[in-house]
């Protein structure tokens, strides 16, 4: 079966700053896989090179088979395929959450608008949000904007979601409702690459735990094992650190 | 008879002026919808990713900023002819707005389009929409808002600047308010125009000064990011009124 994500040897750098030094990533269908790493390790960035946000200096990023910078790929249909979900939620703030979970259906797949808003509203409800469709972003709490942004993601109808620490930017007490449509979401079926600090989802979800220091992939494995059992020195010192 | 002011000429004069105003708001709507239309333009492709033609662009934008507009007037008017090129005052008064105003209205849009977070386009592409979908249905909407403010201040600065359109004989406020003071030896028809700008700048002005006001009361909501962005080119666009230049 053909791997969701393959990272041949990726390769980034901004100016002379080398970020990425040769990730080598396969994520299959259906796997959670939890990226851990100190601030400033390449976890953004090697999320934003997946879905191709971020040009590339060396290696390769396969979507499904595709060769995501292929010569005869649009990275465009290619990122309709990949859900992405922010820290800092990045609802369109012009909207309300019903137009904001609708526009790229309409936009992008140019789906007639009833259909469009029963999507909507379907994934509105399930993220718990039904009665919030006409409400504008500025009135929802953090937690509420960002399952707004999940299931504006989820609106596309992807094969894969990445979610770079979705819950970093909320209060403590609107942590736990955002990682419970995750746990939902995970528990269909989703193909998910999870950037997060939240340990307890990495443990009870997570397929697969990897941990990122400098640029590369440390240290990979169950996540249930390599919690409490880490092999390498710096993912135990990281570890020791946020649990 | 007070060559001052006179309250029959005050009567004649009123009548004379209020007719061009036709003419003034011809000049104005065709001129502000060629400068903005062009800025914006201009801004998109000062914005876009091909190096030469930014260049250009901004090169373009410094060229209009930094000419006067009634030299650029009188230029289309009286200069061009000797290039074959004859335009009527009308049509080289809008010229010369579209030109100038467009270049200040391309900072203005570029000011804008910048001031939205990054995340915004982002979360636009991570969706599957092209640079140009982005643009139309997440940034510029957004833009829009924030370039209001400082777009209405150039409206004003080009109401007034329609003064300049004097000296290549449009038949606007001035033109035709001096044309009668030649007349009646008398300065009022120069008050009654005065008093007809100020009846439609002064609103604006207060129009504009609430806008930006209120925009500075608008507070964030919810989660610890956000923030409304603003536009702060406002300052050094008032260079663009060059009525006091006028001989
Ligand atoms: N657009 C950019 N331009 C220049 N440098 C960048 C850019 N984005 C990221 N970097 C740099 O790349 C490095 C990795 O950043 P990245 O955001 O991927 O780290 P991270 O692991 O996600 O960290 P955090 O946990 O703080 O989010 C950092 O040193 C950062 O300063
Ligand atoms: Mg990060």
């Amino acid at each position: 079966m053909v791997a969701m994500i393959e990272l041949i040897d990726v390769h980034k750098s901004f100016g002379h700053l080398h970020v990425l030094k040769g990730i080598n990533l396969t994520v299959q269908k259906k796997e959670v896989v939890v990226i851990i790493g100190p601030s400033g390790s390449g976890k953004s960035t090697m999320l934003r090179c997946i879905n191709g946000l971020e040009p590339i200096q060396k290696g390769k990023v396969m979507i499904e088979g595709e060769d995501l910078h292929g010569p005869k790929t649009d990275p465009n249909k290619i990122r309709q395929r990949i859900g992405m979900v922010f820290q800092s939620f990045n609802l369109f703030p012009h909207k309300n959450a019903l137009q904001n979970v609708m526009m790229a259906p309409i936009k992008v797949q140019k789906k007639p608008k009833a259909e469009a808003e029963e999507i909507a509203r379907d994934l509105l409800g399930r993220v718990g949000l039904a009665e919030k469709a006409e409400v504008l972003p500025e009135e929802l709490s953090g937690g509420q904007q960002q399952r707004v942004a999940i299931a504006r993601a989820l609106a596309m109808k992807p094969d894969m979601m990445l979610f770079d620490e979705v819950t970093s930017a909320l209060d403590p007490e609107l942590v736990a409702e955002v990682l419970s449509v995750m746990r939902n979401l995970a528990e269909s079926g989703m193909t998910m690459v999870v950037v997060t600090h939240e340990m307890g989802f990495a443990r009870e979800v997570g397929t697969r735990l990897i941990f990122m220091d400098g640029g590369v992939v440390v240290e990979e494995g169950d996540p249930r094992e390599m919690i409490v059992n880490p092999k390498e020195v710096r993912t135990q010192k990281f570890l020791s650190m946020v649990l | 008879m007070n060559a001052f002011f006179n309250g029959e000429i005050f009567k004649e004069s009123l009548w004379l002026l209020v007719k061009t105003l036709p003419t003034v708001f011809e000049v104005l709507i065709l001129g502000l919808i060629c400068a903005w239309s062009w800025g914006l333009i201009l801004s998109l492709i000062r914005l876009s990713h091909v190096r030469p033609l930014r260049y250009l662009a901004g090169a373009y934008i410094d060229l209009f900023r930094g000419l006067p507009l009634l030299l650029l007037f009188i230029f289309i008017y009286y200069g061009l002819p000797h290039a074959g090129i004859r335009l009527g005052p009308l049509a080289s008064g809008v010229l010369g707005i579209a030109l100038c105003y467009g270049a200040y209205a391309a900072e203005i849009f570029r000011a804008g389009i910048q001031a939205i977070p990054k995340g915004q386009t982002e979360a636009a592409r991570s969706l599957g929409m092209t640079h140009g979908q982005a643009m139309r249905h997440v940034i510029l909407p957004q833009a829009v808002r924030l370039v209001v403010p400082p777009l209405t201040n150039e409206f004003i600065a080009m109401i007034k600047d329609t003064s300049l359109m004097s000296v290549i004989s449009v038949p606007e406020l001035l033109f035709t308010a001096k044309e009668k003071m030649g007349v009646v030896v008398n300065s009022t028809p120069l008050t009654v125009a005065a008093l007809i700008y100020i009846v439609f700048t002064v609103p604006l002005i207060r129009v504009a000064a609430r806008m930006e006001s209120q925009r500075g009361r608008r507070k964030p909501r919810g989660g610890k990011s956000g923030g409304t962005p603003s536009v702060e080119v406002g300052g050094d666009l008032q260079t663009a009124d060059v009525a006091g230049q006028l001989p």
